[in-house]
């Protein structure tokens, strides 16, 4: 007797369909299970065993096999419990086939339900395909928010052997619940003075450029850092379910937020843990994490100079492909990188009021630990100061929702490609080429953005003034 | 390029002021020599990053003023006040302890080149082709200073050659300024035991153009001084204070007057050139 139950595998920063095959032999009571699973996977056996009978249902004294095809695919985790339960059952005729639903949950040893990483897979493959997916009843309405999916949840697994007796389609799908935008916490308003530095972290959100914060202990860089991701506007909702999926690859149940992802790994991470590693399956690493988001590689000439490099791909490609044992996966790494950084190890060179006890050879050296072609990533190079010089002078800042509202409308006049230059704005870049200021690469990287600035005031086309202020903001580092 | 050509006391591309010495020398010459007043600018090899942001400063400002900076072409203050100088194509001459076509140390390779691209002179009293012993360097300090109108001293222990240097001026009649440092720093001491022995102490860039322009005359260029940046340079964060004007406003004219060439960066700071 055999049944098929379809599950999901989260792989790269897509799903695959699984399709866990079972089938109740003649023989003595055993239990198979194939198809490349990891432990946990194997342990589903002694799970489905208890969460079945605690339901009150028999488990058949047979022998039962189980393949999850594709069989060289490597699975992992908690979430073919309930499959596997499902497909027992009705191999064994003891419920109707469960046919077109994708089905994930983790079951525990009284028969409840319990939600993994997949369920947004499920969810994604349920729009995907058009068919209902079953999940557990603690993440459904999370899931549910994802467009075209329809979501059922459930609570036990009697709960899902008689919701499949009685059809699906005569059950009511779960109510999307809002998530929604929480971009509360850290405002823009609370960094106090360092106007300039105010001014780059607005048009870096503005163009999606790279930003580096220069400049010593205490000035507040990691501050201005961890307020970016607030004043950038929110995620769209596919963009949410591509974040939620590479998140759920690395075992996060991130729902489907809004909010942008912010990674700020520290300078001890692994290769593996900043571009993606693990062992049998792949695990997307920090520059995947932060997908759609900001990764703030703070203390930036500590990490090895190795590990800063591989960054360099991702950062190009917009994703990044991780080789392990029997899959390859690419998972996407569009990423907003910040970065900070002490001007020397004693991080006082070239302050006015504190003293540089750093050999000249020594700060040299430090500068080097962060390699050219990595340098030249970064558009915006900013000196944050120290807290007491600049508090004193400027305005009243402005608050992070009112930043967000003109990076939002300078996002809006980006849309169709950067904006006209004015005649003497060309001829102001074509002079600072000619009189050396600025390389072939500089002045693309002026032109980009001066077209931000000139997006951010809401003109028509990129005026001299933008390239002047553009020209002044460019790496000095 | 013409290679390296002896000039003798009395010749028309003889530095004046070597005239000054008990014994004029001969000198071997590679560049270009014309009359000029030149600014000794010395100090230690084992300098920190404050004294080679000086030197650069009083290299930049020197060439500013339309002046020659001597110096010998040594690691620490002596190439800093020598790249400070170019890096406005100002006119710098380098006095070796060796032979003209010896670059010593081989490190500063490229300021050598860049002073006689730019038109100035590397200058030595020993034939091409002498070895850079060390027994010849406080020999060639004399002609450093007898060649300047002014000698500047930015880092200096106790001992040392940039000493001799200020020493030998002094003597010769050449004005002496120093830059004062902490009492207990090794690399202050020179300096601070040539103030108590009469030198002038100077304080920044603008300070010393306004002693040597006593000394000199006034500088032949006189620069545009309508951003109001001093001469030791600001932080871009310090602008929209210094000027009066949003962060933004003040980007805009710092782009400008970067682009004009009016100011420069130097490291983290803004600094006119």
């Amino acid at each position: 007797m055999y049944a098929a139950t379809i599950s999901v595998a989260l792989v790269g920063g897509d799903v695959r369909p699984v399709e866990v095959q079972v089938h109740v032999g003649r023989q003595h009571d055993q239990f198979k299970l194939s198809g490349l699973p990891d432990p946990a996977v194997r342990e589903a056996k002694d799970r489905v065993r208890a969460a079945v009978m605690s339901s009150g249902i028999a488990f058949p004294n047979r022998t039962v096999t189980v393949n999850l095809a594709p069989a060289h695919l490597p699975k992992s985790g908690t979430d073919f419990d309930l499959p596997i339960a499902l497909g027992v059952l009705a191999a064994s005729r003891e419920i109707p086939h469960p046919g077109e639903a994708v089905v994930v949950g983790e079951l525990a040893l009284d028969g409840s339900v319990r939600s993994g990483a997949s369920t947004i897979g499920a969810a994604v493959l349920s729009a995907r395909w058009g068919m209902p997916c079953l999940v557990a009843n603690g993440s459904a309405s999370e899931v549910a928010a994802v467009p075209g999916a329809r979501v059922h949840g459930v609570a036990s697994l009697a709960e899902a052997v008689e919701l499949l007796r009685t059809g699906l389609e005569h059950h009511p799908t779960a109510e999307p619940s809002h998530v929604g935008d929480r971009q509360g916490g850290d405002d823009l308003a609370e960094v106090r003075g360092q106007p300039l530095a105010r001014r780059a972290i607005e048009i870096a959100a503005a163009g999606g450029h790279h930003l580096l914060l220069h400049g010593p202990p205490g000035g507040g860089k990691t501050m201005l850092a961890r307020r970016l991701p607030g004043i950038l506007p929110p995620l769209t909702e596919s963009d949410a379910v591509e974040v939620a999926l590479v998140h759920a690859a690395a075992g996060h149940m991130r729902g489907l937020s809004r909010t942008r992802p912010f990674r700020s790994p520290h300078h001890t991470a692994s290769r593996a843990a900043l571009v993606g590693g693990g062992s049998g399956v792949a695990v997307p690493g920090e520059v995947s994490l932060a997908h759609r988001g900001v990764l703030f590689i703070d203390e930036m000439a500590e990490f090895p100079r190795a590990n800063l490099d591989t960054l360099r791909q991702p950062l190009e490609d917009g994703q990044v492909t991780v080789a392990r044992r029997g899959i390859t996966a690419t998972f996407p790494s569009s990423f907003h990188l910040v970065a900070a950084t002490n001007p020397c190890p004693c991080g006082y060179v070239g302050d006015r009021r504190k003293p540089c006890e750093c050999r000249p050879a020594a700060v040299a050296r430090y500068r080097q630990r962060v390699s050219g072609p990595l340098l030249d990533r970064f558009d915006l190079v900013v000196k944050v100061d120290r807290l007491e010089a600049a508090e004193a002078s400027g305005p009243e800042p402005d608050p992070t929702a009112e930043v967000r509202r003109r990076v939002v409308a300078a996002h809006e006049r980006l849309v169709d490609g950067p904006p006209a230059s004015t005649i003497g704005a060309g001829e102001l870049l074509r002079a600072a080429l000619g009189n050396s200021l600025l390389t072939a690469r500089g002045v693309d990287r002026v032109r980009r953005v001066a077209g931000t600035i000139s997006a951010l005031s809401g003109d028509d086309a990129v005026t001299e003034e933008h390239v002047a202020e553009a020209i002044a903001l460019r790496a000095d580092w | 390029m013409s290679g390296p050509a002896l000039v003798h006391p009395g010749s028309a591309e003889y530095p004046v002021g070597l005239h000054d010495l008990e014994e004029p020398p001969a000198i071997w010459l590679l560049g270009q020599l014309a009359e000029f007043s030149g600014v000794a600018v010395v100090g230690t090899r084992r300098c920190t990053r404050y004294g080679i942001d000086l030197a650069e400063g009083f290299g930049s400002a020197i060439a500013r003023a339309g002046w020659t900076t001597v110096s010998g072409l040594a690691r620490g203050i002596d190439a800093a006040a020598h790249r400070g100088c170019l890096r406005l194509s100002g006119h710098a001459v380098a006095v070796l302890g060796s032979g003209v076509d010896r670059c010593y140390p081989r490190e500063n390779r490229a300021i050598y080149d860049q002073i006689i691209d730019t038109g100035g002179a590397i200058v030595s009293e020993y034939p091409p082709g002498t070895p850079p012993d060390r027994w010849r360097f406080p020999a060639r300090n004399r002609i450093i200073a007898a060649m300047s109108a002014a000698v500047v001293v930015v880092e200096a222990a106790a001992t040392g050659g940039a000493l001799i240097t200020a020493r030998l001026g002094a003597e010769l009649g050449r004005p002496v300024f120093v830059v004062p440092g902490d009492v207990d720093r090794e690399m202050s001491e020179g300096c601070n035991r040539l103030i108590r022995d009469g030198a002038h102490p100077v304080f920044g860039s603008a300070d010393l153009l306004e002693e040597l322009s006593l000394v000199i005359g006034p500088p032949a260029r006189v620069s545009d001084s309508d951003h109001g940046i001093p001469a030791q340079g600001v932080q871009v964060s310090e602008l929209p204070a210094l000027w009066s004007l949003s962060i933004t406003e003040s980007l805009v004219k710092l782009g400008r007057l970067e682009l004009e060439g009016t100011v420069r960066r130097l490291g983290e700071f803004v600094v006119p050139s």
